[in-house]
């Protein structure tokens, strides 16, 4: 089972979803229904390039010292589901946009 | 006792089956053309085409009376009267549906004499009760009884609506569509809204639309949620409150509107004549031309949020009448008042279509089961034919009131109160596979005998 457990930490980068209550979301909002969160998951071992093996070479021989980069891609959103609306617990509607994510990527 | 028994209260179980399987249809009989169609194979003829531009003419910009003093529009109109033209039907939300209402209704707004209260539908009538009872059936099937007595089903049907990509896109795209505010003098912009709510309504399975609408409820939270489904503030309300026959006219102005009228007066009208109060005992019929008013100038929705008593209202009121008030309250009463759409959306909500079986099982149909108790009238009411709705109703509300507990075999089909929600009379409704359940097991039984029947029936 510990293997089982590492393959799935390593499972490459994809769409997951869980069913969470909007209150759950941490967004302020004050509602019992329930919606389908996407999110992206996994890693993106497979997809580093000559820009991320280049990148770390810079920084490993002090070229880049100061600045903030990331030497390896990293599994994001390519693009983001349609707005999601719900009623809150004072029956009032709001619309929340780009809340779930619709397709992953390593970027 | 021995009763008289009445053929439109008892149905021998041939009868039934028949209502059942399909639309009453006399031998012969095949689903009417739609009036597009009828209109493609009109113009194929010329005598046939040339009368129907002859009826347009007649009816573009001038009124009734011109048109039926007129010799030549009258003689086209008798011609058109033996064409498919005539008798031809739609279908909602078919390709081309206002296409095919502005044919339907350039024949019928000829033929009709003067403004009617009720006019005819010139939608197809609901398709085969089979279909609807499966359909109601795997709503419910999915619900586990012992979790639905504390839930709301309010949010359980927000909960389903959302989990599905197409429900949810459609009724985010009018949520927040109706919930948008233009100026602090425009709340919103109702007619983008209604077009909204008209795309959720039409696109959308019943499935999900119907629970959102018609959910049961026992507290006002969910009543609340109820009522606020079709965003009120924007779609419902607003700042007057017009009188109902005025909105009833700017209703029957328009094609869709006036179509979809006619559907719910043909399919919601209270009658005397069924168990349920329902045309043809037809609650998913009533329901959907309902639904089918949803968008549109006459609008219904729940007037409160409350719980124990359901109130159904388009926008208007009767003030102002004049000496039409008669006719202003009885139209105002087919929404407030209506027997038929309350006990559709009661038995909806308790996931309870009842199809009325017959009194006395006919012997000769040996797979019903023996044990099999029909749902029948309390004895003291079945005499009476014509008090019988109300008669129903009252016993149900007394037996609320006296805090009684119905009995089952007697009365379950009969009250859908939300009340009884939380007697024990429900579990055994919602479970397709108890023993004792009588409507579960009932229900079976009557798909039993729909597949014995029809299967020889339809000649196998």
């Amino acid at each position: 089972s510990r293997r089982k457990r590492a393959r799935a930490r390593h499972k490459p980068c994809e769409l997951r979803e869980l069913e969470v209550s909007v209150s759950e979301l941490g967004l302020g909002y004050e509602s019992d229904e329930t919606v389908l969160f996407r999110y992206c998951s996994g890693t993106c071992e497979a997809a580093v390039r000559s820009y991320d093996l280049s990148l770390k070479s810079m920084r490993s021989r002090r070229k880049i010292r100061k600045e903030k980069i990331r030497a390896r891609p990293c599994c994001r959103p390519l693009a983001y589901d349609d707005d999601v609306s719900f009623l809150d617990a004072y029956n009032r509607y709001y619309t929340v946009n780009e809340l779930s994510a619709k397709e992953c990527g390593c970027v | 006792t021995s009763l008289p028994r009445s053929p439109l209260l008892s149905p021998g179980p041939d009868e039934t089956l028949r209502a059942l399987a399909a639309p009453p249809s006399p031998p012969g009989w095949r689903a009417p053309l739609d009036c597009v169609r009828a209109n493609e194979q009109c113009a194929a003829e010329p005598g046939c085409s040339s009368r129907y531009r002859t009826l347009r003419q007649c009816l573009a910009g001038r009124d009734r009376n011109t048109l039926l003093a007129n010799r030549e529009c009258q003689l086209a109109l008798e011609v058109l009267q033996e064409s498919a033209l005539h008798g031809c039907r739609c279908k909602r939300g078919m390709k081309k549906e206002l296409q095919c209402l502005q044919i339907y209704w350039s024949i019928h707004l000829g033929l009709a004499e003067g403004e009617e209260f009720y006019e005819a539908s010139p939608y197809e009538p609901a398709t085969s009760r089979l279909s609807d009872i499966f359909r109601l059936a795997s709503i419910f099937s999915g619900m586990e009884p012992a979790t639905t007595s504390k839930s709301n089903h309010c949010l359980d049907a927000a909960k389903a609506c959302n989990l599905n990509d197409n429900c949810k896109r459609l009724r985010s795209a009018y949520i927040s569509t109706c919930s948008r505010e233009l100026s602090p003098s425009e709340p919103c912009s109702r007619r983008k809204c209604h077009k909204a709510l008209r795309q959720f309504f039409d696109r959308v399975p019943g499935e999900f639309t119907f629970r959102l609408l018609f959910c049961s409820c026992k507290d006002p939270a969910c009543a609340e949620r109820r009522r606020q489904t079709i965003v009120p503030s924007c779609s419902y309300q607003d700042k007057e409150k017009p009188n109902c026959l005025d909105l009833r006219g700017a209703c029957r102005a328009d094609h869709l509107c006036r179509s979809r009228l006619a559907d719910f007066h043909t399919n919601c009208q209270a009658t005397f004549q069924s168990l349920t109060s329902c045309p043809g005992d037809n609650f998913q019929a009533c329901l959907g031309s309902y639904v089918g008013l949803i968008g549109f100038d006459i609008t219904p929705n729940y007037v409160d949020a409350s719980t124990t008593s359901i109130t159904i209202s388009p926008w208007c009121s009767c003030k102002g009448s004049g000496n039409m008030e008669e006719e202003c309250e009885k139209f105002l009463r087919d929404f407030t008042e209506n027997p038929c759409l309350r006990n559709a959306i009661q038995a909806f909500g308790n996931g309870t279509d009842v199809i009325p079986a017959p009194k006395n099982p006919n012997p000769a149909a040996t797979v019903l089961p023996k044990a099999e108790k029909s749902p029948a009238l309390p004895d003291d009411v079945n005499d009476s034919n014509t008090a019988y709705d109300t008669s129903v109703i009252s016993t149900c509300t007394s037996l609320q009131e006296q805090g009684l507990k119905p009995n089952k075999s007697k009365e379950q089909s009969l009250c859908y109160s939300e009340a009884q929600l939380t007697t024990d009379v429900m579990p055994d409704q919602k479970s397709f596979t108890d023993p004792k359940g009588g409507s579960g097991r009932q229900r079976q039984s009557w798909l039993l005998l729909l597949v014995a029947v029809l299967v020889p029936a339809l000649g196998l």
